[in-house]
């Protein structure tokens, strides 16, 4: 992990290091966030009729699971301090593979899957050689990709969508495991569990962290942080596949427009639970259970308000207004830190 | 022989605008010759409205790219500002000038206040313009509910759909005050110093006296205000109040400036270059239009075009530097 020596000026955003384990829970976004779901699932469960109906747990559910993934997608290459425009791109363009793989050359579902997910990992591929290769920081590069990879799938697709899936597909999208919970949401949970793992235990996950934190020190400790870039703009790739492979699964379609223009739809959620959970978008420090809770909350506010009757669209401009609030409790927090010498 | 070629080569090759320039000139021949209906006064007066308002689009980021910083929100402002403006005309009978007044107040108002939080916060501009573009796209849908406004003034449309003289349209009359007074602002003015100081160097300006947070405030008020304008001139030419406006303009925004030389770590900026940008991706648009390529295929050009811009400034600040270098061994 980061290094962050005690007398160097404290680089704004780093880790808590010198702190109990204990305190350090304590002041975390997971610890606070998960505070704040519960309180929030309280007032909703009691104020709300309906809330709590098993169907409305569900569909909650089943879209936590789905943004959870699209924001790992982004956290995996924000762990660089870079960031990946193109996440709607490559998890439509995956989708839509998918859906020309089955419906148009028949080939079973479980090819067709990994095939896809294969694809949105060499799209990451692309996007990870060109900014590593060209110097350009991954804004401008994934902001012309996204137009790329968009472009040559609306092309070839004519725009239209795949809706002759093998039923399996839209079987599994309306499955429930137990009662109340969809698949979708368990994939994202073992997603979130293997990236854990990965980042804490694999040398290639704490090397990523390590080339985030400081791309200087990394290189000069004999990590090829080229590589490891490239290595996250793949994962990036490969996560953002798999959303878009859960969206058709939930659509029973594979539709072009179902990331939006650009697939720019995707934006909001992918920065927003990454940042509500507390990875730092200046690279070094990933949370993914922290991604998973801001998913969480993210869902559990939409579905409170729209019982509320709060206008859908409305709520679009909710959560850029709650992007706001946790990138500026985030900071406020760590001032709070630094001058009580914590950090 | 060879220091004065390489002195003049270098000089060309510093000109930002030189290299697009000479492309839109190549590229205007090339289709008129292969396509003459190219050059028919409709289809011009259809390229020069669409050029006259992406480039007031494109001066709305580079004003940002020049800080060293991005606007996400731009198109979200440009939408949310013409959805304001027939609005208040259709719904409250407000007189035309004050609407456009209202308006582009709006539009400073959103530019200033994400500026404010950018530089009270010194959080990336990126995650406060996401925010931004979230948040003013939401209120725009929240109004409108994703059905337009169509009370647009006559005067308003005509005003989308006249010609000064000939095949130019009007439209172009704010294009080119809103040009000359950005190129004004970054070589004559304090304020656009400031700025492409603050983007070349934010560290060096602030201890060269430069006041931080009043630079990016006002930086982003200008981007906001010429968001503005160019929402207006949309409803002008679209005669038609549409709350999608401003969904498509963040490539574009960015493509013309880079096309045009701009560099995205800020401090360097080119109104000509970024205006032959607007002209290039213009006449690429409209070129595959005539030769009835898809239309989906713009959407690849376009990114295409920007990997090849950000390539070319690449190896031209290399060769600069190199030249340069030779020059102080000599």
């Amino acid at each position: 992990m980061a290094h962050a020596g005690a007398d160097n000026p404290i680089p704004p955003g780093s880790a808590p290091r010198r702190m109990s384990s204990g305190m350090r829970l304590l002041l975390g976004n997971e610890f606070g966030l998960a505070v704040l779901i519960l309180l929030t699932v309280a007032v909703f469960a009691l104020t709300l009729d309906g809330f709590t109906s098993p169907f409305s747990i569900y569909t909650i559910g089943r879209q936590i699971g789905i943004d959870t993934m699209i924001g790992l997608a982004m956290m995996a290459v924000i762990v660089t301090g870079g960031l990946d425009l193109s996440v709607g791109a490559i998890g439509v363009c995956s989708a839509m593979l998918f859906g020309w793989l089955m419906q148009v050359m028949g080939v079973p579902v479980p090819v067709a899957v990994p095939v896809a997910v294969l694809f949105g990992a060499s799209l990451g591929f692309v996007n990870g050689f060109t900014v590593v290769m060209s110097g350009v920081h991954s804004f401008i590069i994934t902001l012309a990709s996204m137009s790329i990879f968009f472009g040559v799938m609306i092309f070839l697709t004519r725009a239209a969508a795949f809706n002759g899936l093998p039923p399996q597909v839209q079987a599994f999208g309306k499955m429930r495991v137990l009662p109340g919970i969809s698949p979708l949401l368990l994939i994202a949970v073992a997603v979130c569990a293997a990236l854990v793992v990965f980042y804490r235990y694999s040398t290639l996950g704490r090397q990523m962290l390590a080339a985030g934190a400081n791309a200087r020190a990394a290189e000069l400790s004999g990590i090829r942080t080229g590589r490891v870039i490239v290595a996250c703009h793949m994962l990036t790739g490969l996560l953002a596949a798999i959303a878009g492979l859960m969206v058709t699964a939930r659509t029973g379609a594979a539709v072009p427009s179902m990331a939006g223009q650009l697939g720019q739809d995707w934006l909001l959620p992918a920065f927003l639970a990454p940042v509500l959970g507390g990875t730092l978008l200046s690279g070094g420090r990933v949370s993914v259970i922290g991604t998973l809770l801001g998913a969480t909350f993210i869902n559990i506010m939409t579905s409170g308000l729209l019982l509320m009757r709060v206008g859908e669209f409305w709520i679009l401009a909710f959560l850029g207004v709650m992007l706001l609030i946790a990138v500026l409790a985030d900071r406020t927090r760590q001032v709070f830190l630094t001058s009580r010498g914590m950090i | 022989m060879a220091a004065t070629r390489d002195s003049a080569l270098t000089r060309a090759f510093d000109n930002d605008w030189i290299g697009p320039g000479l492309v839109s000139l190549i590229a205007v021949v090339a289709i008129s010759l292969a396509q003459p209906a190219f050059l028919s006064p409709f289809n011009i007066f259809v390229l020069m409205s669409a050029i006259s308002v992406n480039m007031v689009i494109a001066l709305g980021q580079l004003v940002i790219i020049g800080l060293g910083q991005m606007n996400l929100a731009l198109g979200s402002i440009g939408g949310l500002v013409a959805i304001s403006f027939v609005g208040v005309i259709e719904r409250y009978g407000i007189p035309v000038p004050l609407a456009l007044a209202f308006a582009l107040g709006i539009g400073i108002a959103a530019g200033m206040s994400g500026g404010y939080i950018i530089a009270r916060t010194m959080i990336s501009a990126f995650i406060i313009t996401l925010a931004g573009l979230q948040i003013f796209k939401g209120i725009n849908l929240g109004i409108t509910e994703a059905q337009p406004f169509y009370g647009v003034p006559e005067a308003v449309k005509a005003f989308g759909q006249a010609s000064v003289i000939g095949p130019l349209p009007w439209l172009m009359v704010p294009m080119m005050i809103c040009s000359v007074a950005m190129w004004y602002l970054f070589n004559r003015m304090r304020i656009g110093r400031h700025i492409l100081a603050m983007g070349s160097n934010p560290h060096a300006a602030e201890l060269s006296g430069i006041d931080a947070n009043a630079t990016i405030i006002w930086a982003h008020g200008i981007s906001g205000l010429l968001a503005a304008i160019a929402g207006l001139m949309l409803v002008a030419r679209l005669q038609i109040g549409q709350p999608t406006i401003g969904d498509d303009w963040l490539i574009s925004s960015f493509a013309a400036p880079v096309i045009g030389g701009a560099v995205l770590t800020g401090g360097r900026v080119s109104v000509a270059g970024t205006f032959f940008g607007v002209v290039i991706i213009a006449i690429i648009t409209q070129g595959l239009v005539m030769f009835n390529i898809d239309p989906f295929v713009v959407q690849i050009v376009l990114g295409a075009l920007i990997l090849w811009a950000v390539a070319v400034n690449r190896l031209r600040e290399m060769r600069i530097a190199r030249v340069q270098a030779r020059g102080a061994g000599a």
